[in-house]
C-alpha cells in the first residue's frame, strides 16, 4: 500500500476508466489519456481568474436569457411572444404539473445554481477563503451538474422555429441571443476546466481538510 | 508501485480511492465512493424497468394535442414524425425520430447489455463497456428534445382559432427520461470491473 497522500499523483481516464500517473507539465499544456485521447488534466497559472471571468458573464447572460422574450411569431397579424416565465405559466395552465416541475428545474433551478455555485466557489478560491464552503460547493456541483438542460431546450427552441418557419414570420428577442452567448460560454468553461482540476486546486489552497 | 491494489475513481471527486470492495468514503470529499455493488446493480434494474414501462404510455398517449376551429386531432411521436417526413421537414423528422425513438432505445439495450454483460462476464473487453457507459451516460438527456418541442409549440400556438396542447404522452416521455437518467447514473462502474475480476 502506497501513502494516500500519493494517490493524488493518479488519475483515471473518465472515459475509459484507464489508471494514469500524473506528471507534471509546463503551463498551458494538456495531458491526453494513453487509450482514447481524453483531455485528462492541464496546466494553466491563472485558471481561476480566467474561469471566473467566464462564469461571470455566462451569469449575466443566463439572467437576461431568463428576463426577456426569446421569440416572437407573428401569424397574420396575430402576435404571440415566448418567454421562459410564459411557458411555465402555460405548461401549469394546461395542468401538466409533472412536466412543468421538471421544466422548472431543468431549465432553471439547477443551470442558476450551477452558475451561481461556480461563481461563489472561485471567488472564494481567488481570495482563498472558506475552506468547507468551497468544499461542499464542489460537492454540489458534482451532484447538480448532470441534471442542467439548456443546451437541450435551445436545441428544442430551434426544431420549433423551423417547424413553424413555413407558417408565422419569426422575430428573435433578446432572449434568444443571450441563451446562445450562454451555451458559447458554457462550452468554453467546460472545455477549459474541468471539476478534477478545481480540486487539485482546492487540495493546493487549502490542503487537506478532515471534516 | 504494487499491481494488485485495485483503485477506484469517486464519482463526486474525481480522486484516486483504494477500492475496498465495501462500503467506503471517498478520501477527499467524504462521499461514500458506491453503495454495495448488488444494491447498486438491483436500483439499476428496478430504474431501468420503470423507464421501460413508461415507454409504453408515451409513445400511445398523444404527446400533442391541437385544436383548430373546435376540432380535436391528436398526435404520437410515431405519429408526428411520419406527419413531418409526409411534409417534407426531414430534417426535422430525422432530429425526432433520433431524439426521442432512437435515443431512448439505444439506453436501454445498452444498460440492459451492459448489466447482463457484467453478471455473465461476456467476453468483451471492459475498456469498451467503459466507454459504453460513457456514451449512455453523455446521450440521456437528449431525449427531453421533443417534449420541450412540445411546450414550446404550446405556448407559441395559442390563438382562439387554433391551439396546441401537451398530452399525456409529454409527461409519461419526460418521467422516461428521468427514469433512464436515474438508471444510468446508479450503475456502478465498478460492476465492470469487479466481475471480471472473479472471473480471473
Amino acid at each position: 500500500m502506497i501513502n494516500e497522500q500519493e494517490l493524488d499523483n493518479l488519475i483515471i481516464c473518465k472515459k475509459c476508466h484507464t489508471l494514469h500517473e500524473k506528471i507534471s507539465l509546463p503551463n498551458k499544456k494538456k495531458a491526453l489519456c494513453t487509450k482514447c485521447n481524453v483531455v485528462l488534466y492541464q496546466e494553466d497559472k491563472n485558471i481561476i481568474d480566467k474561469t471566473l471571468a467566464l462564469v461571470l458573464a455566462a451569469a449575466i447572460s443566463l439572467i437576461i436569457a431568463y428576463q426577456y422574450t426569446i421569440v416572437t411569431i407573428n401569424i397574420q397579424g396575430l402576435e404571440k411572444s415566448l418567454t421562459v416565465g410564459s411557458l411555465f405559466m402555460v405548461i401549469m395552465e394546461n395542468e401538466q404539473y409533472i412536466v412543468g416541475v421538471m421544466f422548472i428545474f431543468l431549465i432553471v433551478i439547477f443551470p442558476i445554481t450551477i452558475i451561481f455555485s461556480m461563481l461563489t466557489l472561485l471567488y472564494l478560491m481567488k481570495i482563498k477563503k472558506a475552506p468547507y464552503l468551497t468544499k461542499r460547493l464542489l460537492i454540489l456541483l458534482a451532484h447538480v451538474r448532470p441534471w442542467s438542460m439548456v443546451d437541450i431546450f435551445f436545441i428544442s427552441l430551434l426544431v420549433a422555429m423551423v417547424k413553424l418557419f413555413d407558417y408565422a414570420y419569426i422575430e428573435l428577442g433578446v432572449s434568444f441571443i443571450a441563451f446562445i452567448f450562454t451555451l458559447i460560454l458554457d462550452i468554453i468553461i467546460t472545455k477549459k476546466v474541468s471539476f478534477y482540476e478545481l480540486w487539485d486546486k482546492h487540495t493546493e489552497i487549502y490542503g487537506t481538510i478532515d471534516e | 508501485m504494487n499491481k494488485e491494489v485495485e483503485f477506484v475513481r469517486c464519482h463526486i471527486c474525481e480522486a484516486v480511492n483504494y477500492d475496498s470492495e465495501e462500503k467506503s468514503l471517498c478520501r477527499r470529499c467524504h462521499s461514500p465512493i458506491y453503495q454495495d455493488l448488488k444494491i447498486s446493480y438491483h436500483k439499476t434494474i428496478a430504474f431501468l424497468i420503470t423507464a421501460i414501462i413508461l415507454y409504453i404510455p408515451a409513445n400511445i398517449y398523444p404527446i400533442l394535442i391541437s385544436k383548430k376551429f373546435g376540432i380535436n386531432s391528436e398526435s404520437t411521436i410515431i405519429g408526428g414524425i411520419v406527419h413531418l417526413w409526409e411534409s417534407g421537414s426531414y430534417p426535422i423528422a430525422l432530429i425526432i425520430l433520433i431524439a426521442s425513438v432512437f435515443v431512448p432505445l439505444l439506453k436501454f439495450l445498452l444498460i440492459i447489455y451492459l448489466l447482463i454483460a457484467t453478471k455473465y462476464n461476456l467476453n468483451s473487453s471492459k475498456l469498451d463497456k467503459h466507454k459504453l457507459f460513457y456514451i449512455t451516460e453523455a446521450i440521456g438527456p437528449w431525449s427531453m428534445v421533443d417534449v420541450f418541442v412540445v411546450i414550446i409549440l404550446s405556448v407559441l400556438i395559442h390563438f382562439s382559432g387554433i391551439q396546441i396542447f401537451p398530452g399525456a404522452g409529454a409527461t409519461a416521455f419526460a418521467l422516461m427520461v428521468f427514469f433512464t437518467m436515474l438508471s444510468a447514473l446508479s450503475f456502478d462502474t465498478r460492476l465492470i470491473k469487479h466481475r471480471k475480476r472473479k472471473n480471473l
